[in-house]
């Protein structure tokens, strides 16, 4: 069921001079450092980036069901140094838990944009990858990543919390390793998305970029 | 000792202190874990959280007072904690404490929570504004009896210097104020509950009312130098009360065990607690504590 | 409740009447009578709670109907009364005047099924639909697999399977349904 409306295939991702995930936007000027030097620090700051990841709390669908117990005392993601934070501007990783609707799909953009980079999207559930079992439903997203860059994908329906929590060391080791790189993604990629999002969202009232 | 010297061992007493509430923050995330029956954080991890906000970028603007507001919080936190001597009789450790400095602390305390409320106001969430409403209300009740624990403190002394009061209290355990003043003690220590923001006087950042509360907006480097004042503010407190109460120290290691004691007073409470509403909160403040306070002043007086 | 279902039959006519249990009844009334109806029973009745207000969809019947699910909290019985209405003129008296969270149950019957009612506020108003350009997705002429691959394309490669066919497999194997 090949769709004209759409162009399936992202654009590909084209920053090969971009060391370790460090990326650069919207006219700022990256700094005349050494290679070296510049993959070294990245290194670190990867190293605070996955080991503080802060989870935006926010359930979407059936799938957030899922993320609670990962706060309590039988999977305890804290000693991994992840929480929940209830803002985007102070949280990492949104968390796509379930089907998402085109309403909550406005909102998901608006938490996702306000978030400071570097941050990454997390699909959970096979809802999120290409629709599930209610694919024929008449309000929810088959596919996510045509709107929001996703990092990593975690099937299942639903995925227990244990494949949450091996989900989550996956995008630490992705992370550390530079690779996680949705969020340069989304900015180089901006103009695809965008009409993306608005040929979805007909009754478009978003600001162009919601900082 | 000179100047530039008593300012270099100041520099490095604030960032020890910085280091020593990241820590203590930790380990405090760790008891809780522990008693909730989790495993926990690492003790270092508000060393992570502090350099992962460090490298997050920041791309939010809402106005002047948003950018004074964290560094207002931190001026707050590091003013407390040069004025209050760390130990007295050693120079290096009084910081710049001096006659009547106990005044100005109170006032200090203060003054980083109200341009954290500014600064929050103009970020324009509405839970910025109702944390703020909350926070400045409770801090109004637990300052009465805090202020009349002082009180009391300075007139049996007879100085609003906080080194003399120090010195008022040597000579064993028994001549420390909490045991010779055990009134203005619970009148100060109960005030303490409210100055920490644990269970049951959370209601600034009460999770599952007004999640974040005052800091909603602020994120990466904001948030970072927030939590650096948070920590120092922290630390110059349990000194402040360590210093009143419990005879001050003689060496750095009597600090630690004191303020550590201090402040798991408050961990402890707050550990098996649930959240008061904003008006018990206050009027808990206005009731007991209070008596309290003013019977430590009147017993004072009739003393004299 | 027989005496209340036997005092509706007098005054206002039942089309039919179903007794599902001792504390559950429904009858099926006409259009006009909704409202006297509903305004005696909540007024002189003890069911005075409206629990519950749906839609279906008979599109053979080319006719929707409308339930109203009344509660009697203190004698724990319910009664729903539904009532057909006809599916082009799809315009239903609203309950709002009698109970104030009707408007709620009539705004989303609005979007969903496209049933109008007069006087209700925020009729029009989306409820869960932000702009939506097609019709009703409640009614049963809409085609959601045609609106999904319009609007939501899957990825490729995705398998399909009709349940029909495995269930049929499955159940006349092992000779549940047909023995």
């Amino acid at each position: 069921m090949a769709s004209s409306k759409f162009p399936l295939a992202p654009p590909e991702h084209s920053r090969p001079h971009a060391p370790m995930g460090e990326g650069c936007f919207l006219g700022e000027t990256e700094r005349q450092q050494p290679l070296a030097l510049k993959e070294a620090l990245a290194k670190i700051k990867n190293w605070f980036r996955a080991n503080s990841l802060w989870v935006m709390a926010y359930g979407t669908g059936c799938g957030s069901i899922e993320l609670r117990p990962l706060t309590t005392a039988r999977f305890d993601m804290e000693r991994f140094g992840m929480a929940m934070r209830p803002t985007p501007r102070q949280s990492n990783v949104l968390i796509i838990s379930g089907y998402l609707s085109v309403k909550s799909l406005k909102r998901v953009i608006r938490a996702y944009e306000q978030m400071p980079s570097p941050k990454w999207v997390v699909g959970l559930g096979s809802c999120t990858i290409n629709g599930g079992m209610y694919w024929d439903s008449y309000n929810t997203i088959n596919r996510l990543d045509l709107y929001v860059p996703v990092d990593l994908y975690i099937a299942g329906c639903m995925p227990r919390p244990e494949a949450l929590l091996e989900g989550f060391g996956v995008l630490m080791e992705k992370i550390k390793a530079g690779e996680a790189n949705g969020w340069n993604h989304y900015l180089e990629q901006m103009d695809w998305y965008k009409e993306n999002q608005k040929k979805l969202i007909t009754d478009w009232d978003l600001p162009d970029y919601n900082w | 000792m000179s100047f530039p010297l008593k300012l270099m061992w100041s520099v490095i007493g604030i960032l020890v202190a910085i280091a020593y509430g990241l820590l203590i923050s930790g380990i405090i995330r760790k008891v809780m874990a522990r008693i909730q029956g989790r495993i926990g954080p690492p003790v270092y991890q508000g060393f992570i959280d502090l350099g992962k906000l460090l490298v997050l970028r920041t791309a939010t603007h809402h106005g002047v007072m948003f950018y004074l507001a964290p560094i207002f919080r931190a001026a707050g936190g590091i003013g407390l904690y040069l004025l209050i001597p760390v130990v007295v009789g050693v120079p290096a450790l009084e910081n710049f404490s001096f006659t009547g400095d106990l005044l100005l602390v109170m006032y200090f305390m203060f003054f980083g929570s109200l341009g954290m409320a500014l600064g929050a106001a103009e970020s324009g969430h509405p839970h910025s504004s109702i944390g703020i409403s909350r926070g400045l209300s409770q801090m109004t009740a637990f300052e009465l009896p805090f202020a009349l624990a002082v009180v009391a403190l300075a007139a049996s002394a007879g100085s609003f210097s906080i080194s003399d009061i120090v010195m008022a209290q040597q000579g064993g355990i028994l001549h420390w104020n909490l045991f010779t003043h055990p009134l203005a003690a619970i009148a100060a220590f109960l005030a303490f509950l409210g100055m920490n923001m644990y269970a049951p006087f959370n209601i600034v950042g009460a999770p599952q009312e007004i999640p974040a509360g005052p800091p909603t907006e602020f994120n990466s480097s904001f948030l970072s130098l927030m939590m650096a004042g948070r920590s120092i503010f922290a630390v110059a407190k349990m000194v402040l009360f360590m210093d009143l109460f419990l005879g001050g120290a003689t060496n750095l290691l009597e600090v630690l065990v004191k303020t550590f004691l201090i402040y798991f007073w408050s961990v402890f409470v707050g550990a098996v607690f649930p959240r008061f509403r904003t008006e018990q909160s206050i009027r808990f403040f206005l009731g007991w504590p209070t008596v309290a306070g003013v019977a430590a002043v009147l017993l004072v007086m009739l003393n004299r | 409740m027989d005496e209340i279902i036997q005092r509706i039959r007098d005054n206002f006519g039942v089309l039919r009447e179903h007794r599902q249990r001792d504390d559950l009844a429904e009858v099926w009334i006409e259009p006009r009578h909704v409202l006297p109806l509903l305004t005696w029973l909540k007024e002189h009745t003890p069911f005075v709670q409206l629990t519950h207000l749906s839609a279906v969809d008979w599109l053979e019947d080319g006719e929707f109907q409308l339930t109203y699910l009344l509660t009697d909290p203190v004698g724990r019985r319910s009664l729903m009364v539904a009532v057909r209405i006809s599916r082009e003129e799809a315009t239903a008296e609203s309950v709002h005047t009698l109970w104030a969270h009707a408007v709620t149950y009539e705004q989303e019957i609005n979007e969903m099924f496209g049933i109008h009612f007069p006087g209700s506020p925020r009729q029009g108003v989306p409820f869960i639909l932000e702009g939506w350009d097609d019709i009703p997705p409640m009614r049963r002429d809409f085609d959601t697999v045609e609106y999904m691959n319009r609007h939501h394309p899957s990825r490729p490669g995705r398998e399909h399977t009709d349940p029909r066919r495995y269930i049929g497999q499955v159940v006349g194997e092992k000779g549940y349904l047909h023995d």
